[in-house]
């Protein structure tokens, strides 16, 4: 029964077989780090600052088209193409989490509530959905887990005067803080990213077979 | 102890033999899947795996498409109603057994 357990997880598994998800992650790290870096440090009137909104969005809509394209070059002509269930809950979910953080972001903002922690927050649930997705299925990914939860305490317990030099202009309360700490959360998750996705296609192109020419 | 046994007897006989389960189970987690990827998983070669889909397409259990990726053929695989609740049945009968 275990080992038809097993069979049942490994198209789970082959979803970021080539390290490709992980570096689409990445893109939108770094990518909304840049947007948000611009919109905090050009004035409001400016074309970069109206510009960087179209960013945030180009990367939302961008960047999972961007994933789909080069496996349909690299991995489905190597070892093969799933097309994965679509399951009413994750979107239902994640909606609903979605509306919930920023209902409560919301709230904070208005009430002029001090969250400098939200950045470290984010970064413990991305290390576990990190772990849950990615190292579950690669071992040695269990060391980007521990770098993340290291990194969202170190940026947590940052002086303030270091976030602030990052991230100012945030009309909120402690806006140095949160802004400084939500930049930095950005651009660690996304280069650590950038590592793992990296390494994980390396080692992806080098062990499987160019395409070859004829059909299946 | 004898109703065990009858159990095993009365598993699926098409999905039971070890290579077909392995397909069966793949294709269950998933909505679609083409050859080169079960060909990939299960480590079979292209002759085996294609009498194993063979018989279970015979069975009504997998539904063969054949298309083109670009120029290059390809074959998706999916599970039908029926495949899928043959295996959850197969499943079932399996627990009970043990």
């Amino acid at each position: 029964m275990d080992d038809i357990g097993n069979l049942l997880n490994r198209p789970r598994l082959y979803y970021n077989i080539d390290g490709l998800v992980e570096l689409g992650g990445s893109v939108m790290c770094l990518g909304f780090a840049l947007f948000l870096w611009l919109r905090m440090h050009s004035s409001a009137d400016s074309v970069w600052h109206r510009a960087s909104v179209f960013g945030f969005a180009g990367l939302i809509f961008l960047v999972p088209y961007g994933v789909k394209a080069v496996k349909t070059r690299i991995t489905y002509p190597r070892t093969g193409f799933v097309e994965y269930r679509k399951r009413w809950h994750t979107p239902a979910i994640g909606g609903v989490t979605g509306a919930l953080v920023t209902a409560g972001v919301w709230i904070a903002l208005r009430r002029r509530w001090d969250i400098s922690m939200l950045g470290s927050l984010t970064g413990l649930a991305f290390a576990a959905s990190y772990a849950y997705h990615f190292a579950s299925a690669v071992r040695w990914k269990w060391v980007i887990v521990g770098a993340i939860a290291a990194a969202s305490f170190v940026i947590a317990f940052l002086p303030a005067d270091v976030l602030g030099a990052l991230g100012s202009h945030l009309p909120v309360a402690h806006p140095d803080k949160l802004g400084g700490a939500i930049l930095l959360s950005l651009m660690v998750y996304g280069t650590m990213l950038l590592v793992s996705g990296g390494i994980s296609l390396w080692l992806y192109l080098r062990n499987t077979q160019a395409p070859a020419q004829e059909g299946q | 102890m004898n109703q065990q046994i009858r159990m095993i007897a009365d598993l699926d006989r098409v999905i039971h033999e070890p290579g077909r389960l392995m397909i069966v189970a793949l294709l269950f987690a998933v909505e679609r899947a083409d050859f080169l990827y079960l060909l990939h998983e299960t480590s079979m070669n292209k002759g085996t795996l294609s009498s194993h889909i063979a018989r279970l397409e015979e069975a009504g259990y997998v539904a063969v498409t054949k298309t083109y990726r670009g120029k290059v053929p390809q074959t998706l695989l999916c599970l039908t109603g029926a495949g899928r609740n043959a295996f959850e049945q197969y499943r079932r009968k399996l627990k009970q057994a043990l």
